[in-house]
């Protein structure tokens, strides 16, 4: 993985944690859930305990289609963490379910002529060790 | 509006600035309240409340301890860090009109120059969502996430590295004209603003606030008393707050690029009975050059979108229509909450900021700014 220099020191998601061990399960399994209220269908994310629309408090982890539009993006010229290497490029992208629904993420298949707001992007999935699998974006078209 | 005009800001202290300071940051606060009481004329015994936004609980009793508060004292501050020096006034003059207090002392200091572990993104990492979400993805840390708005605010709006170099290089000359600023021998241009490294594109190094030692503080007490202390207090004529209802992560607002400046300005505002075409100059939280962009919209300084043509032809300098900064900021003089902005505005509405001083000062803005939250702060010569 670009931008990824070494495992070992990197910065890696609990998967264990409750709150966010279904979306980790989604990742291994190969769909990206995200938790949407049953009462009034609205996404709720980041996860929370209410629905922001309805106050619902019943939330199903629900596999979305992958796709999305970029945001905004950062290239990182010096790495500010252990365990990656600069430059990478990470992102916010918006997802087409909801674009009220923005994930950071790596962003991969940079094109030559640049990137721009409002751009296609979609998910790929990037195994990290038995355990953990994470989803990154990369540019489409 | 009720608390307008009831305060003034009495006395204000500084230490020097530095990268490294040889002294702890309880040190350095003590030395700043000090000089800030001696400013005002006042012994720490007629201090009878304490506002240390960031501090300890223990940081707190020791500094009293340590300027010798012996009696009672009302403490205060339900903001953070980097809104709260803004929002004392508001707490202060709560305080005082309610009778909890008469005379209140504001210090702020930090000492991550010295006592850095770490990335100073650190408090940010121990968020559990951004710990799970935002991290493991490269979102980290602030500068990823502030670089982040102001290529948003370029897409938007077509706002150029030249513009936000045109911040940097005002701060850089500010600071040039203060004998206490750590930039202030180390000048910048626009050419060479560009011509630098990126750190976190857009982002250079000059866009990013200092890392350093330092502490400031003021003395705050109701405008009659005020009178009585000295010729020249520096009156409160108004302080808002505001928060976005967003919450902490700036991933997921849905108006990204808007601060709480758009609740906090109009109140401040308008308890003060101003418009922002009355204020003589400002002094923005600049913790990124692109925030400052960002506030000078949100405050109506400007409209949305117009920030980056804005900050151009020399508008935000010394002689320019809205001087920003005059101190050369937390970009150019030393990163402490504010509470260097509080400083110069006080002593430029004094008529003592020297080679700074913006001519016929009579109205100044500071801000404060924590992520969700947002202080506005107008004061007035007295």
């Amino acid at each position: 993985m670009s931008g990824v220099a070494d495992v070992a020191e990197r910065h890696l998601p609990d998967p264990a944690w409750s709150v966010a061990r279904p979306f980790w399960e989604g990742c291994r399994a190969g769909e990206l859930r995200i938790p949407r209220c049953d009462r009034c269908g609205r996404w709720v994310w980041y996860p929370a305990p209410l629905c922001p629309d309805c106050g619902g408090e019943h939330h199903v982890w629900t596999a979305t289609a992958g796709r999305a539009t970029l945001f905004t993006w950062v290239t990182v010229r010096r790495a500010f963490l252990p365990g990656y290497r600069a430059p990478y490029v990470t992102a916010l992208v918006a997802l087409a379910e909801d674009p009220r629904v923005r994930l950071a993420t790596f962003l991969r298949d940079i094109p030559t002529r640049g990137l721009r707001a409002g751009m296609p992007v979609e998910l790929l999935f990037e195994t990290v060790s038995e355990h953990l699998t994470l989803p990154a974006f990369r540019c489409v078209g | 509006m009720g608390l307008a005009r009831r305060i003034a800001i009495v006395g204000v202290g500084e230490t020097r600035y530095e990268r490294r300071a040889t002294r702890d940051l309880a040190s350095l606060r003590c030395e700043a309240s000090r000089a800030a009481l001696a400013d005002a004329g006042l012994a720490a015994a007629a201090v009878d409340g304490l506002i240390v936004p960031g501090s300890g609980y223990a940081e707190l009793h020791e500094l009293a301890r340590d300027l010798g508060m012996r009696g009672q004292f009302h403490a205060a501050s339900c903001f953070h860090s980097g809104t709260a020096v803004v929002a004392a006034p508001l707490e202060a003059a709560l305080a005082i009109e309610g009778g909890l207090a008469h005379t209140v002392l504001c210090c702020q200091g930090v000492a991550w120059g010295s006592e850095r572990r770490g990335n100073v993104g650190q408090p940010h990492a121990e968020m559990r969502m951004k710990a799970a979400f935002e991290i493991p993805f490269g979102w980290y840390p602030q500068v990823v996430h502030f670089a982040g708005m102001a290529r948003r605010h370029m897409e938007l709006y077509g706002t150029t590295e030249a513009q936000l170099g045109a911040v940097a290089v005002a701060c850089r000359r500010h600071a040039a004209l203060h004998d206490n600023a750590i930039l202030a021998t180390e000048p910048l241009e626009l050419d060479g603003y560009l011509a630098s490294p990126y750190l976190a594109e857009p982002f250079r190094s000059a866009d990013c606030c200092l890392v350093n030692d330092g502490a400031g503080a003021f003395v705050m007490t109701s405008l009659e008393r005020a009178r009585e202390l000295r010729a020249d207090p520096v009156v409160v004529l108004g302080v808002g707050c505001g928060v976005v209802p967003d919450g902490e992560y700036s991933s997921l607002r849905e108006d990204y690029l808007a601060t709480a400046a758009v609740h906090s300005a109009p109140r401040a505002f308008a308890m003060a009975g101003i418009e922002p075409a009355d204020v003589d100059f400002v002094a923005l939280y600049d913790n990124f050059t692109a925030l400052v962009i960002q506030q000078l919209e949100d405050m109506g300084f400007c409209a949305r979108g117009e920030g980056g043509p804005f900050v151009e032809g020399g508008r935000i300098e010394l002689g320019g229509a809205l001087p920003v900064n005059p101190s050369g900021g937390q970009l150019a003089q030393a990163f402490v909450f504010s509470v260097n902005h509080v400083v110069e505005t006080v002593r430029q509405l004094r008529g003592d900021a020297g080679a700074r001083q913006v001519a016929d000062a009579e109205v100044g803005v500071v801000t404060g700014y924590t992520g969700a939250q947002h202080a506005t702060l107008v004061l007035g010569r007295g």
